[in-house]
């Protein structure tokens, strides 16, 4: 595959942690198995690796791969708590309209929800970028402190 | 003489050591201890410590010092709150009035002419930086910082969206405005709501992160029906933690539903949104306190959970219907699934009774200690 990342991506990329190589990972599984959401520009997948829930944020256009970003979380999905209304998303390996939801994540032996985008379908769940990289990443924090 | 010199120090590998592990607890699943006890505790600290409710409401880090230093004499929490229900009206016109027995109210409507409601836009984070909430919370939150560091949360309030928005035409027309002309009051409230989302920006920009504190205090089933509250309050409320938590706040929120949502509790569920780190609580059903099994089988799959103390027990002299009453909310609340917290309805009042507040910590001990259910 070519990719196309410009070095502000990387630079992101990397201040979470993570490697090009997770993303581009993610992305090959992804289109391998159309484990992916769409919204009619752009995908979003995610692939557990190591400890992260890693995903990719990328677009394909002429053949070409252009990732627009990368992020993770550690807290681990579990179930759909609940799912209430449709977004603009389509989870392209079965058709299905995501919905705006709720999600079970777990870390450090707790279970607790968060915002997410569902496919009760299915019974999977994605989190957006702004979440994992600021609301989830907080309360992994707080959870590892608070644990402690 | 700043405020700290007013105050011994907390007992931080005593008192606060334990009382930070029990506030963990329910949030993470590593139980400790015994159930947690929130009385919302505000101008009741600085009555406690000498002071007048205007002190507490004037002079915020006083205020906040006062909460933190009472708090280890009832056995409460070990983290600082400081708040009045009207933040960010300022920046939109409103006039605060200090008064001796109350927290700030609005000197009366800024707005007359329905005309002008269109022109509202709300505060930039800008204009909010040189307008007075901001440079207050930073105030509080430095102060915090400096002096009770071992209490520190940084909080962002939103409170009652509903009803600040309201404040700007006056509740009565506001209220009528729901039936009459549901667009303008959409933009009141809305107003607000952004402007208090920008805020909250601010907070998380300097802090890194800001609890949020949101409520539906004016949107209650005494003044509004359920399909009203959920139009002009629950789905506000979600769209404010939605917008904050894609700013960077949160992700602690605690949810405030005041007054009677005696059916409303129906619509909040599905209209809120969920974080690892969320308390909700409801005062009352009907005149009674709301009832702490509906609420944990209502909502217990997505949040920790406050059970309530009617807060007019408080100011009654008599510890004994008080322990009663903290007793039924802890055998019915206890077991929540994402945690329980034993509250009372509100804010205790400022002249709280300390034999009141002791019998909330004791039924906690003798009802809530975990390992003994």
């Amino acid at each position: 595959m070519d990719y196309v990342i410009s070095d502000e991506v990387v630079k992101t990329i990397e201040s979470r942690g993570l490697k090009v190589d997770d993303i581009k990972m993610v992305i090959e599984a992804a289109e391998a198995s159309k484990d992916k959401i769409t919204d009619g520009s752009k995908f979003i997948a995610k692939k557990q690796i190591g400890d992260f829930v890693v995903y990719a944020d990328y677009s394909e256009a002429g053949g070409k791969i252009t990732v627009n970003s990368g992020y993770g979380h550690k807290m681990k999905i579990q179930d759909i708590v609940m799912d209430t209304a449709d977004t603009e998303w389509t989870y392209v390996k079965n058709g299905a309209k995501v919905r705006k939801g709720h999600t079970n994540l777990s870390y450090l032996g707790a279970t607790r929800s968060a915002p997410s985008l569902v496919d009760p379908k299915s019974g999977e769940s994605w989190l957006e970028e702004y979440l994992a990289a600021k609301t989830i990443a907080v309360a992994e924090s707080l959870f590892s402190q608070k644990r402690a | 003489m700043g405020y700290e010199e007013l105050f011994p120090k907390n007992d931080l590998s005593g008192w606060h050591a334990n009382a930070a592990k029990r506030f963990a607890s329910p949030f993470v699943d590593n139980f400790h201890d015994r159930i947690d006890v929130d009385p919302i505790i505000l101008s009741n600290a600085a009555v406690n410590c000498g002071f007048t409710i205007r002190d507490f409401y004037e002079k915020p880090e006083l205020g906040i010092h006062c909460v933190g230093y009472i708090s280890e004499l009832f056995d409460l929490l070990p983290v600082t709150h400081w708040f009045f229900s009207l933040p960010w009206v300022r920046e939109l016109g409103v006039t605060l009035e200090f008064k001796d027995t109350l927290p700030p109210v609005s000197t009366g409507p800024t707005i007359t002419d329905p005309a002008d409601v269109d022109k509202l836009e709300p505060i930039s984070k800008e204009n909010l930086l040189k307008g007075s909430t901001i440079p207050m919370f930073y105030g509080l939150y430095d102060y915090v910082q400096q002096n009770l560091p071992h209490t520190l949360v940084p909080i962002s309030y939103g409170f009652d969206l509903c009803g600040a928005g309201s404040e700007l035409v006056g509740v009565e027309e506001f209220i009528m405005w729901t039936f009459t002309e549901p667009d303008l009051a959409h933009k009141l409230v809305d107003t607000y709501v952004e402007t208090s989302i920008n805020g909250a920006e601010l907070m998380a920009d300097k802090y890194g992160f800001a609890m949020l504190i949101v409520g539906s205090v004016l949107a209650n089933n005494d003044i509004f029906a359920d399909e009203q509250i959920e139009q002009f309050s629950a789905k506000k409320m979600g769209h404010y933690v939605d917008q904050c938590f894609r700013r960077g706040a949160g992700p602690q929120i605690f949810y405030h539903l005041c007054g009677n949502h005696e059916t409303s509790y129906k619509v909040f569920k599905e209209n809120l949104v969920w974080s690892p780190f969320n308390v909700l609580h409801i005062g009352y059903q009907g005149q009674r306190e709301f009832p702490s099994d509906l609420l944990k089988k209502e909502f217990q799959d997505v949040t920790t959970i406050m059970g309530s103390v009617d807060t007019k027990l408080m100011i009654n002299p008599n510890p004994a219907k008080v322990y009663e009453r903290s007793k039924e909310s802890l055998l019915a609340g206890r077991d929540a699934k994402k945690g329980f917290i034993l509250g009372t309805s509100c804010e205790t009042p400022p002249y709280t009774i300390p034999g009141n507040l002791l019998a909330m910590t004791r039924a906690a001990r003798d009802f809530g200690t975990y390992g003994t259910w």
